[in-house]
Order: structure tokens, then C-alpha cells, then sequence
């Protein structure tokens, strides 16, 4: 009988920790700097569109501060995410701002962009369902939403890197499909350009 | 025994029989029909007889609040917030029967916008609408290229070719901020001041008014409060409800009955035996109250079918005139010559007591000429109870008390000396010197004096229910359910069109900062006029031949038949939209109260107003001036008017009764009958003149204590200007006994904290005491005195 309570006991921890343990090994093997700069290139493929559409420019991630996403070509424009607020410049115009005070969902919005961008997948879990694998240099990840709401709004992820993110894809139930793929990365005092410390 | 000496005693008899049946009645009532009375506090607010589609309003916006709880669970962190809400509705969940929660419906959370695609191409937020018709081609093409190739676009509902201009997702996003509570997690959630929160809604199935619904769900709700702090310590929980005002309210008007019965009871027990040095006049005293109390409250059931708590609040202050005929005959027996017999000294003093009762009666149903049923039912009640301690003591005190029953008490010994040396009013300047010298005083109070007929003045909720009401209300950005616009129309576009017609004027007012936002169905399902103003314009503007559509497809390389097919697929969702369909779609749950439908043949619904300031209701009530079928709403202005007119109009009748009552007496006291009004009217002038010193504002409370003052303060000036020759100093003692009882129960009624009762009591106990002390400078001497023969 005590055997048998033993061995449930030991089967419980197990479970927990299998499905603990890739996301723990990717958590150790990914590099977290305070600022992490790099070029992307985008591939959208939109339904009921015959072309993918590409896309490319630079983005920045700093901790405790933001994200700033750069498109230059072929359209400049720029995102600008800070822990209220969420802004869209197009040139020097505000195409759109949220503001956390109008929409209370702003936080968390930025906090998941965040940790998408960072590789923080312990932020992650309690708005997704993550599914891992690594090896000893890289690591694949899915994410799928944990409720119906999200699900809708971002579809399914997918996340691989090594000791920084490298692509994310995103499928999306209405059909439209995104690619990144990171490349380029600084890290450190150097990474951001001048003209980013002033956007961020 | 003669024919006269059997008259009292089948008069006793025949009154045995009926106080028989009322303690039949009673017993019946509370053992075997277990009523219980009503705590019901809008009960005391009077009915509004004149709009019944306003009316509706009102029931319909209150009603759907007033069964409902709402609880706010939070905690610095997310987790930590769930943890503490689960705990919460693990202790309530046993008792859905009491009190229900209202699931959410994951379901409807997620496809509230699937449900509205199919009509996206007309719900255009206010912004876009208005770029759409200023901004140049140019600015769509950028705006759609930027929305095309960024990453995060922000908002984004569908697929790119569901809106390519973001013209649903800018709609949507206005919507979403009508509320700041957002799904999350299958939870609700909302934020404020560092905090993260868990709302959680319960509805209670028996009323919020009554009795055993406030004793068992509060200590529940007490209960799951303790739990959730249990499971998170740091834990915040912020609950409204009417019940729990209702609740607060009900203990306080029981404890007052207690406090305000039995200290009454007391101090006249106490009272009596120093004056009588017997038991048996206080039994008998208490007889006549307590005959007096059953009385009314068998007829009032009778009348009413319901009894009000506050009703036997302010029937505990009967007590205090009730004994008065008990005590003016009692005072006269102990003074009479005791060859006189009982029978025959109360026919002596029939007329008195006749005249007591008239003016007390009236003096109570003063108060059943005001609008508030809780009053009338008062007023009833009071008469009834008069008249019952009336009847008691003319059935079967002469019977009950015998010529050597009383002996005098160290009060009555000491006391009675005092009238002696009383001041008279005369012409001598000595007399005329504090008369003048009291009319300065009066004229400065009164110039002092200012009114107040706010209706939240009279709010007497604890203040930590009311920080909490305030707080959630905050945190929840509620609209006010008091204050708001009612539009009519005779069709729902009517109706739609005309809200769509006051949103216009209202946005200004969102500009300058007088309204946060504001709730309207219209917001949800325009009118037909606008869904095809807005088609219009989006084919006009986006969709032509050479318009933004097709330049954005020459920039991103795709060709025309992918424009035809855009255009055609953003076409295919302007399906018309209707208001009965949007009704019956999970999306519209939170807004369907707005609509009110067919009222008397009317189609009605109601415009709210999130973030009001109170300050700018002057500026919101001129908004809805000029538009037609649209009325503002202002209940508490309103109520708070209709206080401010009776009070105003039961001035009036104050002054009436005076006359009335002047009338009644002329004949009996003829050229002496100013002198029984004016002890009570002196008092009265004195009492508002400290009102004006004291800083407190006249409310309408104020005027009806008046208006009982006169009932009590004629009684004694009838006492102290009846039977000169006869009564001696029986009188005097009669008004100090009475007098002082009153104040007893009266004072003890300024307690209360129900702020109308206190104001009441107020008067009661100032104006009370200044009657007792004047009544003596107006009696005439002896000998001037030309007293009506009484038959004896």
C-alpha cells in the first residue's frame, strides 16, 4: 500500500517534470541582455493574395523599457511599445496609440510581444500552452493560446532560436500567415542606433 | 346603583371585547401569518404618478441593479487575484439558490464580434468615420500599406481583407472601451491604482428588500470575504449590493426600535411611580399604550396589507403622546376632591380630552398630506394609535380608578410648587422686556437659517459601504443609473435616429471633459439612415474604380480582379442590421437594458453616461434640451425637487392646521383660545431660530416635526386653559408628566441615525420643551378667568 502511494507520488513529479524540463534547458540556453538590437526580414502571405509580401527593417528589445520595431522597406514605419502604451508612427505622424488607461489589455499585449521577442517563455505560460524541444545548441518551441479569445486574435506560434530567438511564425485561423527571421544581433551599450535611444 | 353607575361599566365591558379581538387579531398576524415588516426604504420615496414611460425607466434601471452583487476580488498580481476569487465563490457556491453566479459564458466572450461580421462594413468608429470623410485617398493607401506590412499591427479582427482600412478594428476598439473589464483567462478582469482584479457578478433570487434575505446573505457574503483574505492575506475585496444598504439600514432601524421603545418605556415607568408612588397608574398607562399600539397595528395591516419598519420606528414615539389622556386624567383624579366619583370626573374633563385627541389627530394626519407612503402609513398609524389609547382610558379608567387610589409622590409634591412662581405674560414692561429680546433672537436665527433638500443628505449608509460603492464604481467606470437620457420615438429607427441625433451634442461634451463617454444601443446597431450614409461612404471614398483599393493593389503588385474581389467580399458584409436580431446575439447581453421597447405605444430606451460629473448636470440637462423625443433623466434632482416643494407646500399646511385648529377651539375657549395656540406657535418660531444658530439646514423633516408639535403643544395648552376653578394644579402636573415623557421618546428619536428621524426628533425634543415652559406664562388669573359652565 505504501508502495503504491510512493510510486503515484513519483509518477505525479515526473509528469510535471517532463513537461518542465525542455523549457528549462531553453530558458539556460538563451542569453538575456538588457538591450538586444537586430535586422528582421518579414514574409506575409495574406489570403486571397497570390504574392507573399516582404518586408524588412530593424527592431530593438530593451529590458524594463520597450520594444521598438523599425519597418524600412519598403514602407517606413514604426512601432513603438512601452510598458502604458502602444504607438504607431507612420513618419512623424501617430497612425494609432493605445493607451493602457483606455485599454486595460495594453500590459499584457506588451508583455507577451515582449517575451516573444526576448524568448521568455516563463512569462509566456500563463497565457499559452508551451510545447518544446531542444538540443544543445538550439531549441523549437509551439505556443498555443489558452483561451478561445487569444487564440482567434494570434493563432498558433511558432518560436526557434539557439542563444536568441532566430524565427517566429505565426499562423492565424483566418488563413493570413506571417514569417521573421532574425538576423544581425548586438547585444550591449552599442547595439541601438542613436536614432532608436531617441525613439525609445 | 343607578342608570348612570352601569353606563361606564358596559362601556368597559363592551371595550374589553374589542381590545379581546384585537389581541386575537395580532396573535393571528405574528404567530400564525408570520408577517414581517417591510425594510423597504424607496418605500418612503414618493411614486412618480405623472410619466408612466419615465416611471419605467426608473424600474427598469433600478430594477436591474438592485437584485445584483457585485464583487471586486484583487490582489497586486493576476494569480494571486484568481486565488483569492476562487476562494470567494468556493464559500457561495453551495447556496445558488439564495444567490446565484453569473457565469460569464466563455462562449459569448469569443464570438461576440464573429457575430456582427457579416455587418462589419457599416460599424465605423467615430474617428474613421470622420477621416473618411476629410482625408485625401492618399492617407487610406498608407494606412492600409502600413497595416499590410507590420508585424503587430495593433487590433486586428480577421484576416487583412476583412479590413484593409481598419475601419472595424478602430469601431471595435470604441466599443471595448464603453468597459474597462476585459476576459481574460475565463476570468473578468479589470485594474486600477496598482492593483489587478477579479470581477465576479451574483444575482440574488429573493428580494433584496426582504427580511431573510438580508440575514442570511450577508453573513454569507461575510463569510467569502473571510476566505478569500484567508487564501491571499494582502487580498482586497470591494462588494455593492442594495442588499447590503438594505441590510445595514434594517439593523439600525430594530436597534432604534429598541433603544428608542424601551428608553421611552423607562423614563415613564420611572416618571409615574415618582408622581403617583403606585403601581397601578403605570400599568394602566402602559395598558392604554399598549391597546393603542395593537390598535393601529391591526387596522393598519387591515388597510395597508404591509407595515413598514420605519413605521414602528416612529409608532415607538406614540408612546410619548399616548399617555397623555391617561396622565391628564390621572393628575386630575389625584387632585380632586375624592367625594367626586371616577364616572363623573371624566365627564368633567370629556371636553378636554375631546379636544386633545381633535387637534393630535390633526396634527398626525398633517403628515398623510405628503407624497411619501412610509409617512402616510405613519401618519394612519399614529391616528389609529391615538385614538385607540384614547378610547382605552375613557372605557376603563374611571372604572379601574377609584377616588382614594392615588396618593401624591415626591414629585408631584415638589413640582407643583414651581407654578407658582411661573412668570405671566402681561403688559407690564418687566414681561414685555424677554418678549422683545426673544423676537431679536428669532429674527436673527431665522435670517440665519438656509434650506437643504438634497435627497444624498439623507443617505445614512455606514461610510465604509458607501468609500466601497464609490471605489467600484471608480474602478468599473459604471454608468450612473440615476442619471441619464430617455429617448422616444415612435419606431426604433426613430428611436436610433434620435439617440444618433444626441450623441452628436454629447460628443462636445466628451471634448470638453463633462461626461467620460456615454452607452446607447444605437452605438451598437445604428439606425438605417446611418448604415447606408456609411455604405455610402465607404464605397465612395475606399472602393471606387480608381480609389484607395485599387491604388493599394498597383503598389503591392496584385490585379484587378483582386480588387473586384476585395471589394466585393468587404460588400458581401453590409448585410442590414436590425435591432431585434443584434437583441437576441450573445453581444448585446451587456447592453440590453438600454432598450426599453413598446411602452404605452411607445417605442423608448435609455442613453447612459459613463464618468458624469455632478457639477456638469446643468450643462448635460440643456444638451437634451430642443431635441425632440429625447428627456433627461435626473432622479436624485428630482426627488430631491419634489422634497424642496413639500417642503415649501407642508409649510403651508402647518400654517393651515394652525388656523384649523384655531377654528376647532374658538368655540369653547373663545377670547382665550389664541392663548392655548400660543405656547406651541412661540416654541416653534424658537426652535427654527436654533436651527439657524446651529448651522443645520431646514429639510422637509424639520417642517413635519412642526407639524406634530402642534398636535402635542395644543394638548398642553388645552390642559393649562381647561377648568381653572376645578382642576388646581392638576393640570400642570398632567403638562410636566407629558412633557417630559415626550422628550424622553422624542430626544431619544434625535438619536437615530437615520438623519430624517434625527432631524425629526430634533424638533421634537427642542420645540417639546419650550412649549412645557411657556405653557404657564399664558394662562389667565383666577379671577379674570370666565370658564364655561361644564355640565357635570
Amino acid at each position: 500500500m505504501k508502495r503504491l502511494i510512493l510510486a503515484a507520488a513519483f509518477a505525479l513529479s515526473a509528469s510535471g517534470a517532463q513537461a518542465a524540463a525542455p523549457i528549462a534547458k531553453i530558458q539556460a540556453m538563451l542569453a538575456k541582455p538588457d538591450q538586444l538590437c537586430g535586422t528582421f526580414s518579414q514574409t506575409k502571405q495574406l489570403a486571397g493574395m497570390k504574392k507573399p509580401l516582404a518586408s524588412s527593417g530593424r527592431f530593438c528589445v530593451v529590458a524594463g523599457k520597450g520594444v521598438l520595431w523599425r519597418t524600412l522597406k519598403p514602407f517606413p514605419n514604426t512601432l513603438r511599445l512601452k510598458r502604458d502604451e502602444i504607438v504607431h508612427l507612420q513618419g512623424e505622424r501617430v497612425a494609432m496609440r493605445l493607451d493602457a488607461s483606455q485599454e486595460p489589455t495594453v500590459r499584457m499585449i506588451n508583455g507577451v510581444l515582449f517575451s516573444l521577442l526576448a524568448g521568455d517563455l516563463g512569462q509566456l505560460d500563463s497565457l499559452f500552452e508551451v510545447d518544446g524541444s531542444a538540443t544543445n545548441d538550439s531549441w523549437k518551441v509551439s505556443l498555443k493560446a489558452r483561451n478561445a479569445a487569444l487564440a482567434r486574435a494570434v493563432g498558433a506560434i511558432a518560436l526557434d532560436g539557439g542563444a536568441y530567438v532566430r524565427s517566429i511564425h505565426m499562423a492565424e485561423e483566418s488563413g493570413d500567415r506571417t514569417d521573421i527571421v532574425f538576423s544581425d544581433i548586438k547585444t550591449g551599450a552599442g547595439a541601438m542606433l542613436p536614432e532608436e535611444a531617441a525613439l525609445l | 346603583m343607578n342608570m348612570g353607575g352601569n353606563a361606564p361599566k358596559r362601556l368597559a365591558l363592551l371595550w374589553a371585547l374589542v381590545v379581546c379581538l384585537l389581541l386575537g387579531h395580532n396573535a393571528w398576524l405574528w404567530l400564525g401569518q408570520r408577517i414581517a415588516p417591510d425594510t423597504d426604504i424607496l418605500a418612503l420615496l414618493p411614486l412618480d404618478e405623472r410619466d408612466p414611460v419615465l416611471q419605467q425607466s426608473f424600474t427598469h434601471m433600478v430594477d436591474s441593479a438592485q437584485q445584483r452583487v457585485v464583487v471586486l476580488v484583487g490582489a497586486k498580481d493576476w494569480s494571486d487575484a484568481g486565488r483569492a476569487a476562487d476562494a470567494y465563490r468556493k464559500v457561495l457556491a453551495p447556496h445558488g439558490e439564495l444567490i446565484s453566479f453569473d457565469a460569464m459564458g466563455d462562449e459569448s466572450q469569443a464570438n461576440w464580434l464573429s457575430s456582427l461580421q457579416p455587418h462589419a462594413a457599416m460599424l465605423i468608429g467615430a474617428v474613421q468615420e470622420k477621416e473618411l470623410r476629410e482625408q485625401p485617398a492618399r492617407f487610406w493607401t498608407d494606412s492600409a500599406l502600413a497595416r499590410l506590412y507590420s508585424a503587430f499591427s495593433g487590433p486586428k479582427l480577421g484576416a487583412f481583407r476583412d479590413d484593409p482600412f481598419g475601419l472595424f478594428a478602430g469601431w471595435a476598439q470604441e466599443r471595448a472601451g464603453e468597459t474597462p473589464v476585459r476576459p481574460r483567462d475565463g476570468r473578468l478582469f479589470v485594474s486600477g491604482a496598482g492593483r489587478e482584479y477579479v470581477l465576479l457578478t451574483y444575482t440574488l433570487k429573493p428580494s433584496a428588500f426582504s427580511l431573510g434575505a438580508q440575514q442570511s446573505v450577508v453573513p454569507l457574503l461575510d463569510g467569502a470575504k473571510a476566505a478569500a483574505q484567508q487564501a491571499v492575506p494582502s487580498s482586497e475585496i470591494i462588494t455593492a449590493g442594495v442588499v447590503l444598504h438594505a441590510a445595514a439600514a434594517g439593523a439600525q432601524a430594530s436597534r432604534e426600535v429598541h433603544t428608542i421603545g424601551v428608553g421611552s418605556l423607562v423614563g415613564i415607568v420611572l416618571l409615574t411611580w415618582l408622581t403617583f408612588r403606585s403601581v397601578k397608574p403605570i400599568t394602566l398607562t402602559l395598558l392604554s399604550i399598549g391597546v393603542g399600539f395593537l390598535g393601529a397595528l391591526s387596522l393598519c395591516w387591515l388597510l395597508f396589507g404591509r407595515i413598514h419598519l420605519l413605521t414602528l420606528v416612529f409608532g415607538a414615539s406614540l408612546i410619548g403622546v399616548a399617555q397623555d389622556y391617561g396622565i391628564y386624567f390621572l393628575c386630575h383624579r389625584l387632585g380632586a376632591d375624592q367625594g367626586l366619583d371616577s364616572p363623573r370626573l371624566l365627564r368633567r374633563l370629556l371636553p378636554g380630552l375631546g379636544f386633545t385627541l381633535l387637534a393630535a389627530v390633526i396634527g398626525y394626519l398633517g403628515l398623510a398630506l405628503t407624497p411619501f407612503p412610509g409617512l402616510r402609513h405613519m401618519a394612519v398609524f399614529s391616528a389609529l394609535g391615538l385614538v385607540f389609547a384614547w378610547l382605552t382610558v375613557v372605557c376603563w379608567f374611571p372604572v379601574l380608578i377609584g377616588p382614594e387610589t392615588l396618593q401624591p409622590g415626591w414629585l408631584a409634591r415638589r413640582y407643583r410648587g414651581a407654578i407658582l412662581r411661573w412668570p405671566r405674560l402681561s403688559m407690564a414692561p418687566r414681561s414685555l422686556l424677554p418678549v422683545a429680546l426673544l423676537a431679536v433672537f428669532a429674527a436673527l436665527g431665522w435670517s440665519r437659517l438656509t434650506t437643504n433638500d438634497d435627497i444624498r443628505s439623507l443617505q445614512s449608509s455606514p461610510p465604509q459601504l458607501i468609500a466601497d460603492q464609490i471605489k467600484l464604481g471608480r474602478l468599473l467606470d459604471a454608468p450612473s443609473p440615476v442619471q441619464y437620457y430617455l429617448v422616444r420615438g415612435a419606431t426604433t429607427e426613430e428611436v436610433l435616429q434620435r439617440e444618433e441625433a444626441l450623441k452628436r451634442r454629447l460628443d462636445t461634451l466628451v471634448t470638453g471633459g463633462h461626461i467620460a463617454g456615454y452607452q446607447a444601443l444605437s452605438n451598437w446597431v445604428p439606425s438605417r439612415q446611418t448604415q447606408a450614409a456609411r455604405l455610402a461612404l465607404v464605397n465612395d471614398k475606399l472602393l471606387d474604380a480608381d480609389g484607395p483599393l485599387a491604388a493599394l493593389a498597383r503598389e503591392i503588385g496584385e490585379d484587378p480582379e483582386w480588387v473586384a474581389a476585395t471589394a466585393a467580399h468587404l460588400r458581401s458584409n453590409a448585410q442590414p442590421m436590425a435591432l431585434e436580431a443584434f437583441m437576441r446575439t450573445p453581444a448585446s447581453q451587456p447592453w440590453r437594458h438600454l432598450w426599453l421597447g413598446e411602452v404605452e405605444g411607445v417605442q423608448a430606451s435609455i442613453v447612459a453616461l459613463r464618468g458624469m460629473r455632478y457639477a456638469s448636470i446643468p450643462v448635460l440637462a440643456q444638451a437634451g434640451e430642443g431635441l425632440s423625443g429625447v428627456q433627461w433623466v435626473d432622479k436624485v434632482g428630482g426627488i430631491s425637487s419634489v422634497l424642496g416643494r413639500y417642503r415649501a407646500d407642508m409649510g403651508w399646511v402647518v400654517l393651515g392646521a394652525y388656523l384649523v385648529v384655531f377654528l376647532a377651539l374658538l368655540p369653547r375657549y373663545k377670547r382665550r383660545t389664541w392663548r392655548v395656540l400660543a405656547p406651541t406657535a412661540l416654541a416653534s418660531i424658537v426652535t427654527i431660530a436654533c436651527l439657524g444658530f446651529a448651522g443645520q439646514s431646514l429639510t422637509l423633516f424639520h417642517v413635519l416635526a412642526l407639524m406634530l408639535l402642534l398636535g402635542v403643544g395644543v394638548d398642553y395648552g388645552i390642559f393649562m386653559q381647561e377648568d381653572a376653578d376645578g382642576g388646581g394644579d392638576a393640570p400642570w402636573l398632567a403638562v410636566g408628566l407629558s412633557a417630559a415623557s415626550a422628550i424622553l421618546a422624542f430626544g431619544l428619536l434625535g438619536l437615530s441615525g437615520t438623519p430624517a428621524l434625527q432631524a425629526f426628533g430634533m424638533t421634537m425634543l427642542v420645540g417639546t420643551t419650550l412649549v412645557w415652559l411657556a405653557a404657564p406664562c399664558f394662562i389667565v388669573k383666577k379671577e379674570t378667568v370666565h370658564a364655561t359652565p361644564v355640565p357635570v
